[in-house]
């Protein structure tokens, strides 16, 4: 997978490879989208390191006293005259959590596409490619509120409903980020991974000690922060009533005035969000929503992988220590 | 130019509104959403001058349009001068306007009149109009002929003028046969101008329920002829009339009623009213009134008070409804006529071997009249006093030469005298009589002979004439007597026999004449006595001679009355308005276009007869129009030009006319859906090109 990272994330394979996001927009169904992005990489890794009950029976354990009686096979029994225990491979090996905002201010788009349309091909993309390899995905979708919530889980239809759930307009007037944040924590007890998906255009007075929360109980947390390239530019020409998306609220601006110092205060919040991801562990990610979405998925992998690296290093430190 | 609705115009103040939009339009259609408001802030609006300049094309193109439209909607035309557009097709109108007696009623004939001269007034040069008015028979007033000789200018004018000499008669509505007769105006005027325009019968009537509408059933009526409706209706509803039914059995003062049928129209609201005599002129009553009870819509006959005794006329009155044109009913009492025939024969009238048996039998006494057969007795010598009494003269037989001079005076002052030839010997007394020399009679020979040629065009044989009555041919002649007519002989053989000898011939004596019957109808001679044709034959032979005719004393307007004498000196008629109208002998009166009391003096006499309304003319409910569609009258609901009232309004609609026809109104809307195009087309480029730019910058 490192090998592939590398590869993938030179620009002229990306020119080759990659397909246009404009094209990619114009495809209807949310899956066909993720299913073409996906396409390319291969499956999944990992081994489970435990062993659950999930649907992929792996071997018999002879009963002890004190097993839980409701997973002896008494099938067996009847054949064998033994007690045995049925054991499962566990069905992920990786529980991810996708937090997607789905506030009035992901409609904004200056594309043929909003950042809504983006960060839902975006979620589905990780979400069949984490489920092609088979990780458990779920999903809360959340605007001042959380909208949805699918548990990760990796069963067949599944990840039909996921889609569906990623299907739904965004509807919510304002973005909280902890009250997700919050809600994920309660409900993740096993540690996993947690992506937010957001552009995180809301105060982040809070987001520091969600993060954290999540963090101290061992999940791992990206932050996907997707960003439409005339909010970072802001290339308005003439003076115009701004609106905004959530609030409705209108306010006079002229551009030409108010450029510089729009970018300026933008990219002050957009460090301070950054900053609290690296103090927490947490990884940070940029996408603007004219990337293609193979190279956010690249980038996504390539921060994983990374962050792989840096806590086996730890661990052997601190081993050697 | 002018506007037919100049008000509209006040709509181009609405150019001020694309001037304010485009200020106005300006902030609210930048305003731009946008994902946060989080990193702006507010900035204080700037003034450009190019901001209040921009667009101006665009401006320009909605004012344009702004100002298209309220000249559109004002209608605008070119006042030209009245000459119709080369080409142009007229509206061929026929006014048909009633004036009949109903129309008398309070309020409807101004109002029909005013309704006529609105359609002459809306006439365009190029229309052709006839005018028609109509009671019992269709007048033509105004033909097309008229009109279009008229100079444009003073069509109107002179039409008016014409119209204004019109006023609701006394006659009857014989409703189908004006509309006929409008429509064959059409067939005249297509054949005399060619193509024709638009067909239209302006049909201005009360439209009463009592308009007889015969002749309409079936009537062909020429392709695109449309019938307008115009109906004039009268404020008071309900009317009630009366028409006296027999005034034979009222004769005055024998104590016997008059019979009188009351009619109550349909849409009345009264059901008691009174009958009462009043003098001939109709002013003040005589005798107690009757009460009679009457539904609407019911006709029923009441017995009419007694007729105060010795008047030979009177006025019967009905009071209680509501319309007085037709509530007086005049009377003539009829007078037994007493009628002298002189029969110069002496036999028995016991005898049924002689004619004066049958004849006496053939004149039985009538209501109206009581026939007296003088004869004489045993060569009793008529002295011409004595005929100057005798309505008809019968001579069977051979005359002394006194009596042929004595007849022959009463002859030429306008008599009739009947010669039956019973035998040879008859010709001298009919030589003498006709005053030509070498008649020869000779008696016929053979079996016997049938009536082989009858002149039914003659007034004596003219009731036969029908083929129901018309078969001579089983009357057998015995014996009759031949003869011929001298070539210089003023003579007219009326029957012939079938060996061609003349049977029954008139000569022409004077103002007078002798009928020469050339066999008897004794039993010897033939069974024309025995024949059904006898007695008519022998009434009509009378009434001919005058000696019966215009017993009848009761008319209706309009009809013709007969006269009292076929013969003789000129009558002299007089009317209820004193006018006196002098007719010859035989000559019809048809002046009977007022009710009253009319008088005529026959000779010596003087009778009197009534004209009175038809009673139709008092049934005044409302005719359903359904009626005249199903009789296929091609009705148009509304016309088209209603009735206007003031000559501001005659000049809006002339020029809503001149405006109709130029239609400017459509070259605008063109022109503003053109440039509606235009200004979609430029504000969707300006709309792109601003938003390239934006993307561009």
């Amino acid at each position: 997978m490192p090998g592939t990272v590398s590869t993938a994330s030179s620009s002229l394979a990306r020119e080759r490879i990659f397909a246009d996001p404009k094209a990619l927009m114009a495809i209807r169904n949310l899956e066909l989208r993720a299913r073409v992005v996906v396409e390319g990489f291969w499956k999944g890794l990992h081994r489970s390191p435990y062993h659950g009950f999930s649907v992929e029976f792996t071997e018999y354990r002879q009963y002890t006293p004190g097993d839980d009686t409701r997973y002896l096979d008494w099938r067996l029994y009847a054949r064998t005259d033994r007690h045995y225990l049925k054991r499962f491979e566990d069905e992920t090996n990786l529980r991810c959590h996708l937090l997607v905002d789905q506030s009035r201010s992901m409609d904004y788009g200056s594309l043929t596409y909003s950042k809504s349309d983006y960060v839902r091909t975006l979620a589905a993309t990780l979400a069949w490619f984490l489920h092609g390899q088979g990780d458990a995905v779920g999903l809360l979708s959340f605007d001042e509120r959380v909208r949805d919530y699918l548990p990760p889980r990796h069963r067949h239809g599944h990840l039909r409903q996921l889609m569906l759930a990623l299907e739904h307009q965004p509807e919510g007037r304002w973005t909280d980020l902890s009250e997700p944040l919050r809600r994920v924590a309660e409900l993740a007890r096993k540690r996993g991974l947690i992506v937010l998906l957001s552009d995180l255009l809301t105060p982040l007075d809070a987001l520091e000690r969600s993060l954290a929360r999540l963090t101290a109980a061992g999940h791992e947390v990206v932050l996907l922060q997707v960003l439409d390239p005339n909010e970072l530019a802001f290339t308005f020409r003439r003076p115009t009533l701004f609106q905004d998306l959530e609030s409705q609220q209108d306010v006079y601006v002229d551009p030409e005035a108010m450029r510089s110092e729009y970018q300026r205060r933008l990219a002050d919040h957009c460090r301070h969000a950054e900053i609290t991801c690296e103090k927490l562990g947490a990884t940070f990610h940029r996408v603007v929503t004219d990337q293609p979405l193979e190279l956010a998925l690249v980038d996504f992998l390539r921060g994983r992988s990374r962050r792989n690296k840096l806590i086996r290093r730890r661990s052997l430190a601190f081993s050697s220590a | 130019m002018n506007f037919l609705t100049p008000w509209f115009l006040l709509g181009a103040l609405a150019v001020g509104g694309p001037v304010l939009f485009h200020f106005i339009r300006r902030s609210a259609r930048e305003r731009m959403p946008f994902s946060s408001l989080l990193f702006l802030r507010p900035t204080p609006p700037r003034a450009t001058r190019r901001r209040k300049l921009e667009h101006i094309a665009l401006l320009v193109l909605r004012c344009l349009g702004v100002l298209l439209l309220a000249a559109g909607f004002a209608r605008p035309f070119f006042p030209k001068g009245n000459a119709p557009p080369p080409g142009s097709v007229g509206r061929q109108t026929v006014v048909l306007l009633d004036t009949s007696a109903s129309m008398r009623r309070e309020g409807l004939w101004p109002k029909a009149s005013a309704v006529a001269r609105q359609y002459l007034e809306r006439a365009s040069p190029a229309d052709g109009v006839a005018v028609l008015t109509f009671d019992q028979q269709p007048r033509t007033l105004i033909s097309f002929t008229d009109w279009s000789s008229w100079p444009v200018d003073q069509r109107a004018a002179l039409a008016k003028q014409r119209l204004d000499a019109v006023s609701p008669g006394w006659g009857g509505t014989l409703l189908g046969l004006a509309l006929t007769t409008a429509a064959e105006q059409f067939a005249d005027e297509a054949s005399r101008a060619g193509v024709p325009g638009p067909r239209e019968v302006a049909l201005i009537s009360d439209l009463q329920e009592g308009a007889r509408l015969d002749g309409l059933q079936g009537h062909d009526w020429p392709k695109g002829v449309r019938v307008i409706i115009e109906r004039v209706d009268s404020k008071l509803r309900g009317n009630a009339g009366l028409e006296i039914l027999d005034a034979s059995v009222a004769s005055a003062g024998d104590g016997r009623d008059a019979r009188v049928r009351v009619v109550n129209a349909s849409d009345s609201d009264r059901e008691r009213f009174l009958l009462g005599w009043s003098a001939e002129t109709g002013a003040g009553s005589t005798g107690k009134p009757a009460q009679i009870y009457l539904p609407p819509g019911q006709t029923r006959t009441f017995s009419a008070p007694d007729l105060p005794p010795g008047a030979p006329t009177g006025a019967l009155r009905l009071t209680g409804d509501n319309e007085d044109f037709d509530n007086t009913a005049y009377f003539a009492a009829s007078e037994m006529e007493q009628v002298i025939i002189a029969y110069f024969g002496s036999e028995s009238a016991n005898d049924p071997n002689h004619l004066r048996y049958y004849l006496q039998r053939a004149f039985p006494e009538t209501a109206r009249r009581q026939v007296e057969l003088v004869s004489t007795v045993s060569n009793y010598v008529f002295s011409l006093e004595m005929l100057k009494r005798a309505a008809l003269a019968i001579i069977p037989r051979s005359l002394h030469a006194d009596e042929v001079k004595a007849v022959r005076e009463w002859l030429a002052g306008g008599k009739t005298a009947l010669l039956v030839m019973t035998n040879v010997q008859s010709d001298t007394t009919l030589a003498a009589l006709a005053g030509a020399a070498g008649i020869e009679v000779s008696e016929a020979s053979g079996d016997y002979a049938l009536l082989g040629e009858v002149d039914f065009t003659h007034p004596i044989f003219a009731p036969f004439a029908d083929p129901r009555f018309s078969d001579f041919s089983r009357i057998h002649f015995w014996k009759h007597r031949r003869w011929t007519i001298p070539p210089d002989l003023p003579a007219l053989v009326l029957a012939k026999f079938d060996d061609g000898a003349p049977a029954l011939a008139q000569i022409t004596i004077g103002k007078g004449s002798l009928l020469v019957l050339a066999a008897g109808w004794n039993p010897a001679d033939s069974q024309l006595a025995v024949s059904t044709k006898f007695l008519p034959l022998m009434q009509t032979i009378l009434d001919w001679s005058g000696g019966a005719a215009s017993a009848r004393s009761q008319f209706q307007t309009g009809d013709a009355v007969p006269s009292p004498i076929s013969s003789g000196d000129a009558l002299q008629w007089r009317r209820p308005d004193g006018k006196v109208v002098g007719l010859a002998a035989g000559t019809p009166f048809t002046e009977t276009d007022l009710p009253g009391i009319y008088t005529v003096m026959a000779g010596s006499r003087l009778r009197r007869f009534a004209v009175n309304l038809p009673l139709d003319e008092s049934r005044t409910a409302p005719l359903s129009l359904d009626d005249l569609a199903r009789l296929g009258v091609p009705l148009r609901s509304t016309a088209e030009f209603p009735a206007a009232k003031s000559p501001g309004e005659q000049r809006r609609l002339q020029q809503g006319e001149l405006e109709n026809r130029q239609k400017l109104w459509r070259w605008l809307m063109v022109g503003l859906l053109a440039v509606a195009l235009v200004e979609i087309a430029l504000g969707g480029w300006l709309g792109r090109r601003v938003k390239t730019l934006e993307v561009t910058l």
